[in-house]
């Protein structure tokens, strides 16, 4: 079943959510919705899910090719799992998951011993068949969203839309749902949408991950692509740390001081101000120099704790401060003293023009 | 981590407006069956308690108010809420602060106590004082027995022809008595919500007890304080069912506001009585207005404050 | 050896000490006497005058009208929360205000409007009067005066609820599949209940021992439209202070038994509400 929307715009008074949205879901695709607060992610899912309607134009939201833009959500079939995971709180955990097929009309309803054997496989899938008799004011926030998740699967939709779903639990929790719900996918082949702010989150569950901000899809891709070819400084930083040095275009290649980088990217050759983006593990330390491609700096501190050390460096020309990451064998070799003087090589370098904004 | 980008401006995610509701039919439906209910037991009755006191004109709605009997009846309902009201109010504030600063056995029991009168029908509310004090009550009994309780207090009491059943004492007990949870009942989940610790900070800084509640309590409850006086003497001016049992029906020496409503409605006398009601309901709009303003002036406050 | 108390905030023995003398005169000694004058009577006597004929029908009336009016409160009082909490109409802010009304409006003013209003030839009574239906003046005229004056019980326990109430929970129910109906009463409703019953108790216990608003549009005919505490006014006109004792001892020993109701049930909503596991 597969989804897709095409030219959504959705105005809350003068706030545009979403401007101009047009995205295609493949059948069985698990999609991530990735972006900061207030991007329109949300108000996408929810205008897919029939909770929200987009302005009236030429929008359409289509469920495997049919118009579905003004059906609403409870027609919709289509299974939408919340945050803050809207458990009806009177209810046990076996009759939440229940609900959807109790009320379905007379007609499609299936026998008691009929929902009582869907909710069991649920309840096995999610692995909490001894919990099917407790209220969700007695469960954790782990086993709260699974209770959510298999109350929105009961029903077989046709889409899956998950609001942020491990949004609020502990980060140890959300890394194990995380994997739980790629395996569950890799099961079950529904096509799923979920929203995230959590970058590592959408690069590691999704086939593909949509990038939103300020209403609009800023790139869409694979993990990989988007990861080592992203489209804009926004996409770059967004996706993870980042340090920028001020240069200057300069015959094809980049200069940053004396130091002249070349870049996989092909530039124009005409001069112009460039700011490389180089992520903070692309980034060489030596203590003999090598121009042109290294040029001095100053190591400030570093910190050896934890999988990787970090070391905080000052360019010896410009002042420009930024971070390097080092595996723990490379910090051994090296082991840098506050203060020294070292010489950096960057790696990987991305340049886009200086009249950008992050 | 340092990174020389900085983030874009938070944009504040909208509210979502509630996307599930029903069909407009259905609420005309349902708002038109609100307002017939409302209006059949609260529009019309109120309006018409206005209609029917001026039917005969303003002339004779100034007439039945100036009339003798009127007046002493006003005079005693206000002299009746003169003194239930202050008398309340310090038991209110003393009960509030026993309990929501302090920690001790039986706070439930002394809770349930204060919500007594609320659960008692007001004409046993009368009935209680009439046993204590009427002439077959406690009081009378030992007084006209040969050896009477307190012998001095019986003389006393005979000597200066002072009653308490059918008097107007007996009428100030009894509003007391059905008014004394209002203005405690406000104050102390007020008081509770607010805790100890401004009180606490006061004393480490030298303040004695009257100080702290003078300069540090009382500002923080004086909305809710207000509240449970209005509330307070709009029932004691009220009361009608324990002041009945109470006051014997003396014309002119023991009737209250409510009293001279029955009286002139007993009598036929329609508009009069309505008139009479019609200050009574007066006062109740009276009071909703300011309990409305009272919660503006709360809810900016906590407003203000967040 | 015990540590010694120590309170940090002064006046603890003189505000506990007021309030317990302020109750005790007001309250405990004048119910004691209620009790003690029981006990006056013997047995015999008591029983005899708790299940006289005339009782039992007072107590058939008030138990029943009051129940009735309770209901029906229940089911318009919900209605008009909704209407206050969900929707917008022209005056909706008037209408909220005046919802406490009878909680304002001295019992008597209400009594003589009532009995008014619904007489054959009041505004509202003669509407009914050519379909037969007398209001005022009968049981049916009880029933509308027990109705007015518990109206904003329900109204005010259940409007908070409704404010708070979640959307995405009612989302949630639309997204698998429940029509507007359905999700009212499986979800809304379920979670209203506890207010509802709260405030359907309270208004049958304001109701049981009204007496103001319903002694002028009842004819107060024994046996036939005499609630409760109407009897015992009777009997103490009469100078039957002993069994007009008797009568209240009844009244009291229900209200209290109500008093308790309600407060398991408040005690019972909020453990219903307590989640367990943050």
């Amino acid at each position: 079943m597969s989804v897709e929307v095409k030219h959504l715009t959705k105005k809350f008074g003068r706030f545009v959510a979403l401007d101009d949205v047009s995205l295609k879901v493949e059948s069985g695709e698990l999609v991530a919705l990735l972006g900061p607060s207030g991007s329109g992610k949300t108000t996408l899912l929810r205008t897919i899910a029939g909770l929200e309607f987009p302005d009236p134009g030429n929008a359409q939201v289509l469920f495997y090719g049919q118009d579905v833009t003004m059906i609403p959500a409870s027609q919709r079939q289509a299974g939408f799992a919340f945050q803050h995971y809207a458990l009806f709180r009177h209810l046990t955990v076996f009759e939440n998951i229940a609900f959807g097929l109790r009320v379905r009309p007379a007609g499609t309803r299936p026998s008691e011993a009929g929902i009582r054997q869907r909710v069991e496989k649920l309840l096995q899938l999610i692995q909490l068949e001894p919990l099917a008799g407790r209220y969700p004011a007695q469960l954790s926030g782990g086993q709260r969203q699974r209770v959510a998740l298999a109350r929105a699967l009961a029903v077989e939709p046709k889409v899956l839309l998950l609001d942020e779903p491990f949004g609020a639990l502990d980060a140890k929790v959300r890394k194990d749902l995380r994997r739980w719900l790629r395996n569950l996918h890799d099961e079950i082949h529904i096509t799923t949408l979920f929203v995230t702010h959590d970058q590592e989150e959408a690069l590691e569950v999704s086939d593909r991950v949509a990038i939103l901000r300020a209403g609009k899809i800023e790139q869409i891709g694979t993990p990989e692509q988007i990861y080592d070819h992203p489209a804009s400084p926004f996409v770059y930083d967004f996706l993870g740390n980042v340090n920028l040095f001020h240069g200057r275009v300069h015959e094809g290649s980049v200069m940053i001081g004396d130091t002249t980088f070349i870049t996989a990217q092909s530039i124009a050759a005409t001069e112009s101000k460039a700011v490389a983006f180089v992520r903070p593990h692309d980034i060489r330390i030596t203590r003999e120099p090598a121009p042109p491609r290294t040029f001095p700096a100053r190591v400030i501190r570093s910190n050896a704790a934890g999988p990787f050390a970090q070391l905080e460096l000052e360019r010896a020309d410009g002042g420009d401060r930024f971070m390097a990451q080092l595996s723990k064998d490379e910090f051994q070799r090296l082991l840098p003293k506050n203060g020294e003087a070292v010489f950096v090589e960057l790696m990987n370098v991305r340049v886009f023009g200086d009249d950008f904004s992050i | 981590m340092t990174t020389a980008a900085s983030r874009l401006p938070q944009m504040p995610p909208p509210a979502h407006p509630r996307s599930t509701t029903e069909s407009p039919f259905v609420r005309g439906l349902l708002i038109g069956v609100a307002l017939l209910f409302l209006g059949l037991f609260l529009f019309l009755p109120l309006i018409s308690v206005f209609v029917q006191a001026f039917a005969k004109g303003i002339g004779f709605y100034l007439r039945t108010l100036s009339d003798p009997m009127a007046w002493s009846a006003i005079k005693l309902t206000l002299i009746a809420a003169g003194i239930s009201v202050p008398l309340n109010c310090v038991f209110g504030v003393a009960a509030a602060w026993a309990i929501a600063k302090f920690d001790f056995r039986g706070k439930n029991l002394l809770l349930t106590l204060i919500d007594l009168p609320f659960s008692i029908s007001p004409v046993i509310s009368g009935l209680i004082y009439v046993l204590v004090f009427g002439a077959q009550g406690w009081l009378g009994l030992y007084e006209n027995a040969d050896k009477p309780w307190f012998p001095w207090l019986a003389n006393w009491l005979n000597d200066h022809d002072f009653h308490i059943i059918f008097a107007v004492p007996g009428i100030v007990l009894a509003t007391i008595f059905v008014t004394f949870p209002f203005v405690a009942r406000e104050l102390i989940p007020l008081m509770q919500a607010q805790g100890r610790t401004e009180e606490e900070a006061a004393r480490v800084l030298g303040a004695s007890g009257w100080q702290t509640f003078w300069r540090v309590t009382l500002p923080n409850i004086k909305w809710g304080l207000l509240y449970g006086v209005i509330l307070c003497n709009a029932r004691a001016m009220g009361e009608f069912g324990a002041v009945s049992v109470v006051s014997g029906h003396i014309r002119g020496q023991t009737n209250t506001i409510p009293l001279h409503v029955e009286i002139l409605y007993d009598e036929y006398n329609f508009t009069g009585a309505f008139a009479m009601a019609s200050v009574l309901a007066f006062l109740a709009l009276v009071t909703l207005a300011l309990k409305l303003w009272i919660e503006r002036k709360n809810a900016a406050l906590h407003a203000a404050a967040e | 050896m015990a540590a010694p108390k120590n309170r940090v905030l002064p006046g603890f023995r003189l505000t506990l000490g007021y309030t317990i003398l302020y109750l005790s005169l007001i309250v405990l000694i004048p119910l004691a006497a209620v009790f003690w004058k029981t006990c006056t009577l013997s047995w015999g006597q008591f029983y005899q005058v708790i299940t006289s004929p005339q009782a039992l029908a007072a107590y058939r009336l008030s138990f029943g009208a009051a129940l009735l009016a309770a209901a029906l409160n229940a089911v318009f009082g919900l209605i008009v929360a909704w209407v206050l909490v969900r929707y917008q109409f022209f005056g909706k802010k008037l209408v909220d205000a005046l919802v406490d009304l009878p909680f304002a409006l001295p019992t008597a003013v209400a009594g003589i409007t009532l009995a008014t209003l619904y007489a054959p030839d009041g505004w509202i009574g003669q509407c009914f009067a050519p379909l037969g239906i007398k209001i005022s003046f009968t049981r049916l005229g009880v029933l509308v005066a027990l109705t007015f004056i518990g109206l904003p019980f329900i109204v005010r326990t259940v409007q908070p609820i409704l404010e708070d109430f979640d959307p995405e929970i009612e989302e949630a129910a639309a997204s698998l599949g429940a029509n507007r109906w359905q999700i009212f009463w499986r979800v809304i409703l379920p979670t209203l209940s506890p207010a509802l019953l709260t405030g359907f108790a309270l208004a049958f216990a304001r109701a049981l021992g009204e007496y103001g608003s319903v002694v002028f549009i009842s004819s107060n005919i024994p046996m036939k439209t005499q609630i409760v505490p109407l009897l015992i006014m009777t009997k103490l006109e009469q100078f039957d202070y002993a069994g007009a004792t008797a009568l209240a001892v009844v009244m009291l020993v229900f209200s209290f038994a109500l008093l308790l109701a309600i407060n398991v049930l408040q005690w019972w909503t909020n453990r219903y509400n307590h989640t367990g596991l943050s």
